[in-house]
């Protein structure tokens, strides 16, 4: 400032007025007096604004070599005030100066300097301004401000100030840029591949997230102030910030950096932390996008697929912890792509892995995907589930041929075919039956029947539990674990007798039994088999109230016996059956209380010559107990049967039609169930009112011929509106009774009759 | 006003410990700092430098060479005009992993940058690396080799010398577009060298070119 005395009346106001806010001595600070001189002067003349600017970034560039720090900072308090007062649109000049003042800071190296810097663009950040400007840009100061989160000063305080400033500095580029977003693409590759890792990078070392602690919700606390916020948190905000504001085509540039961080960082395997960054990025997207972060996943993984398996287990856990949130925006395709995409992940750790000894963290690997998929499904709404098993079921080997090949198949297959199985038990489980008819669509059910009678018992164990879990929906599977003749302690709860019900046995009983039946007479069965056929044999006559179910169990039940007693299944196979129908037969006897006197007087045969023959079925037995060629009074007498079930509403005839003659004549006969058939309409009043025990005489006495006459003159909608009502006071008292319950009644009537 | 001709960034990686940041910091600071920790993410320091009369501003980003912390210092390569790839003469591994570094450099950085070699810390007695052998590997992939030690304060001067002269020369000579939508904030009336962002087919430009090998004498 030597020779600006003498010629400072030549000097241009604006330079005077500039020269003016600097006092003699720096640590007085800026002189307010003339710093609203130059305020006033830069908002009445806006166009001198941007020589002002100049005049300043000149004076802060002298004073920056010289050192003189104290003089730097009253430059930038100037600079600050006039950015803030001055809307001109001007401004875009004068910000060209101040962006520069505020790299040239930036590029010392004082903290001190560096710090003052991003305060003033910070401020700057917040300004929206009226005209984008096109040939800015932020390289460097994304560069920097991602160097400066990573300060690693000795010096606590600084360290966390430097840190600090760096994250509120990528912040201000985020916002700044998106806003006007005809400048810099903050959404770049190069950008982003800085910004965040430099903010995980601040984040990854806290223990709120190591330890997930901190609950990752979809709202973020913003009453505290920002000041007080420790980096991580600063770090967290921004984040979300960044990731709520991108829209489709970024996401892909924001997650891809993440991925490779938490990659290098090596954060897979211990994963929480991975865990709760990606919770933060699926509730802070937009929600039509968390499909593409849960894409971006799967992509990654199949990178991964050389990795050892703990890394990739790693992933999919993440996979699924987040899969649920992102299931709810999941529409049409991309959620069989999704099922898809995991499937293909388990079938290539299968293939992959089965050429040298399968390690047992391969194995964890797979049954993470298949949590991961049951996860997914778990937020599907139910139509969708349907469709996802049945897209598993169609990619199941296996699925679609009558011939599995036996043991010839290579190991890969049956691996696949296990773990495939797996998954779909998995959905299954996941969802809720209402209707068989639409849970078992035919293509699904012979499909699924195919397999059942696979010739791997392992094969035919877990089509049964998918089954029971299909089935079964009134949680009485847990109760139906081991067969028994104490049938009063199961507490099974009944279904009501519908309609729906008994149309879907006519139309896919057979096939569900015929499979059963076949179940039964493999010589590889093990006990699991054996009981897991027993509890499907229970959850169907529990769950379908129908008549024909009773006999068509029945009919099974002789069957099975007959192969045990004429040798074709031998040894504990053998003895096992025996006692699997004399469990069920007791059931049934309980239904049909007619029977009962026989099956009593078989099992009290049994329990005092052979108990063997009875419950608790065992896994091996003594050799030589016998299971074949037994005396007749050891066995459930058919004809008896037969003629017992004359007495009753039960269709007896049934009970000697073979399966297939059966399943001909349910292909052939359809029911059509048009308002003028008689015939029809008492087929549905049966089936609505039968309900298994009850005599068939209760039944002819309420169909008489005044409600048969009532049934024809009313008009649809009456007769519909009756029927309804009338179905509705028979089924009443079965509506989820107990079992119990609903043998007392049964008996009762029965007693009376 | 800040008047520089041009501005160059200028970027170092190498395994941990290779002495980068001793380097830079020999170089802009003129000292060789005692007990120097490792780097955390990436450092940074400016230096203007004259080349003919003209003011050439080096930006230099110090990468850590920590393998955790390659996500960071990766997003780097891009920008850079000149790339210094720094190995230890006395640590036969910190040679070993060029080639990886060579991988990471055709991935990340564009294709038009300048490539440099530096085998570091020639004032050590346990020397397991001839000079010979690196600039054998130079020749082979296309670099510049000089040996240096910043210890001492051996070519380093010399090494930024020369790559600013190179890159002011590759600039005159129309390698970097000048580009001013892939601009820097940089002061106005000052070319400001751009590099393309996307990788086009590698270009000769750098045919085993050598400046010096010779190490301490
Ligand atoms: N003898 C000798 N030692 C050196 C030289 N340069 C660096 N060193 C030493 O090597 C060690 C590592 O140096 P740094 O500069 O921190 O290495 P770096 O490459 O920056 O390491 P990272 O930051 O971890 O990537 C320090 O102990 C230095 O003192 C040199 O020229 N000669
Ligand atoms: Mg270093």
């Amino acid at each position: 400032m030597s020779c600006c005395g003498c010629c400072s009346a030549f000097r241009p106001r604006y330079k005077r007025l500039v020269d003016n806010i600097f006092p003699a001595n720096p640590e007085d600070g800026l002189v307010k007096s003339n710093m609203d001189k130059l305020m006033w002067y830069a908002m009445t003349s806006p166009d001198k604004l941007d020589r002002i600017g100049d005049y300043l970034a000149h004076r802060l560039y002298r004073d920056i070599n010289r050192r003189k720090t104290g003089y730097v900072i009253i430059s930038m308090d100037a600079l600050d005030q006039l950015l803030v007062s001055c809307h001109a649109n001007n401004l875009n000049l004068f910000v060209e100066s101040f962006l520069q003042m505020v790299q040239k800071l930036l590029e010392s190296t004082e903290p001190k300097l560096q710090l003052r810097a991003t305060q003033s663009f910070e401020k700057f950040a917040n300004i929206r301004e009226d005209t984008p400007s096109y040939h800015r840009r932020y390289d460097f100061l994304v560069s920097k401000f991602s160097s400066m989160c990573y300060a690693s000063e000795d010096e606590e305080v600084m360290r966390k100030q430097l840190r600090t400033a760096g994250i509120k500095g990528l912040q201000g580029v985020v916002r700044k840029t998106d806003w006007d977003n005809l400048g810099e693409n903050i959404w770049l590759p190069t950008h982003m591949e800085k910004i965040v890792p430099s903010l995980l990078y601040n984040m990854q070392g806290n223990k709120a997230y190591v330890h997930g602690t901190t609950q990752i919700s979809d709202t973020q606390d913003n009453h505290q102030n920002e000041g007080e916020k420790e980096p991580h948190e600063l770090a967290e905000m921004c984040l979300r910030e960044l990731v709520s504001r991108a829209t489709y085509g970024k996401i892909h540039n924001v997650i891809k950096p993440l991925l490779i961080h938490l990659d290098y960082e090596g954060l897979w395997v211990n994963n929480s932390f991975a865990v709760q960054v990606f919770k933060i990025v699926m509730y802070s997207i937009q929600a039509q996008y968390s499909i593409t972060v849960i894409e971006l996943l799967m992509a990654h993984l199949n990178e991964k697929s050389s990795e050892p398996a703990q890394i990739r287990t790693g992933i999919a856990d993440v996979l699924s912890k987040v899969i649920p949130i992102a299931a709810g925006e999941c529409i049409g395709p991309s959620v069989i792509e999704i099922i898809n995409s995991l499937l293909e992940h388990i079938r290539s750790s299968v293939v992959g892995g089965v050429s040298g000894k399968e390690s047992s963290a391969e194995k964890m690997y797979q049954e993470t995907l298949i949590h991961a998929l049951g996860e997914y499904a778990n937020h599907l709404p139910d139509y969708q589930k349907i469709d996802s098993m049945v897209f598993i079921l169609n990619k199941v080997p296996g699925s679609d041929r009558v011939d599995d090949g036996g043991s010839q198949r290579p190991e890969a297959e049956v691996k696949l075919q296990h773990l495939l199985l797996k998954s779909l038990l998995k959905v299954g489980t996941k969802y809720t039956t209402v209707q068989y008819s639409t849970t078992f669509a035919q293509s699904f059910l012979v499909r699924l029947m195919r397999l059942s009678v696979s010739s791997d018992a392992e094969v035919r164990l877990t089509v049964q539990q998918i089954l029971h879990t299909l089935i079964d929906r009134h949680q009485n599977i847990e109760k139906l674990a081991k067969p028994t003749l104490e049938v009063s302690r199961l507490g099974l709860t009944m279904s009501k007798p519908v309609r729906q019900d008994v149309n879907f046995w006519k139309k896919s009983g057979n096939e569900i039994m015929l499979s059963l039946q076949e179940n039964c007479e493999f010589s590889n069965n093990r006990l699991v088999n054996i009981e897991a056929i027993y509890a499907t044999l229970m959850l169907l006559m529990a769950e379908i109230r129908s008549d024909d179910v009773m006999v068509d169990i029945l009919r099974v039940l002789f069957h099975v016996q007959g192969v045990a007693q004429n040798g074709t299944v031998s040894g504990p196979q053998g003895v096992q059956l025996q006692a699997l129908v004399a469990s069920v037969m007791v059931v049934i006897s309980h239904l049909v209380p007619t029977l009962k006197d026989h099956v009593a007087a078989v099992i009290k045969k049994r329990s005092d010559e052979a108990p063997h023959l009875l419950p608790e079925i065992m896994a091996s037995y003594e050799s030589g107990l016998p299971c074949r060629d037994l005396p007749e009074d050891l066995l459930f007498d058919h004809s008896k049967v037969l003629d017992l079930l004359a007495n009753t509403n039960l269709d007896e005839k049934r009970l000697n039609t073979s399966m297939a003659s059966m399943m001909r004549r349910h292909s052939t006969t359809q029911h059509t169930s048009s308002a003028t058939d008689i015939n029809s309409i008492s087929v549905e009043v049966d089936s609505a009112c039968s309900s298994p025990g009850l005599p068939r005489r209760t039944l002819e006495e309420e169909i008489t011929f005044e409600s048969l006459k009532k049934v024809l003159t009313e008009s649809p909608e009456q007769r519909r509106k009756a029927e309804e009502e009338r179905r509705k006071q028979i089924t009443e008292a079965f509506m989820t009774e107990s079992f119990e319950a609903l043998v007392a009644k049964i008996q009762a009537k029965f007693s009376v009759q | 006003m800040e008047d520089y001709k041009f501005l160059f960034k200028v970027v170092l990686i190498g395994n941990a410990g290779v002495g980068k940041t001793c380097l830079v910091r020999r170089f802009t600071q003129g000292l060789f700092p005692p007990g120097q920790g490792a780097t955390i993410g990436v450092d940074f320091m400016i230096k203007t430098v004259e080349i003919d009369g003209e003011k050439i501003k080096l930006q230099i980003w110090d990468t850590a060479g920590q393998e955790r912390f390659r996500s960071i210092t990766q997003s780097y390569y891009r920008s850079a005009h000149a790339l210094i790839l720094v190995y230890d003469i006395s640590s036969q591994p910190t040679f070993d992993c060029l080639p990886d570094w060579l991988r990471e450099i055709e991935q990340y950085a564009s294709c038009k940058v300048l490539r440099v070699l530096v085998g570091n810390k020639t004032d050590r007695e346990d020397r397991e690396l001839p000079t010979h052998v690196g600039e054998e590997f130079a020749h082979r992939h296309n670099m510049y080799f000089i040996e240096t030690s910043a210890k001492e304060a051996d070519n380093v001067e010399k090494l930024f010398i020369e790559i600013a002269k190179e890159l002011t020369q590759l600039v005159r000579s129309g390698h970097f577009d000048k580009d001013s939508k892939v601009g820097d904030l940089s002061p106005q009336d000052v070319s400001n060298v751009t590099l393309p962002p996307t990788r086009e087919p590698r270009s000769e430009f750098a045919c085993c070119s050598r400046w010096i090998s010779s190490s301490t004498t």
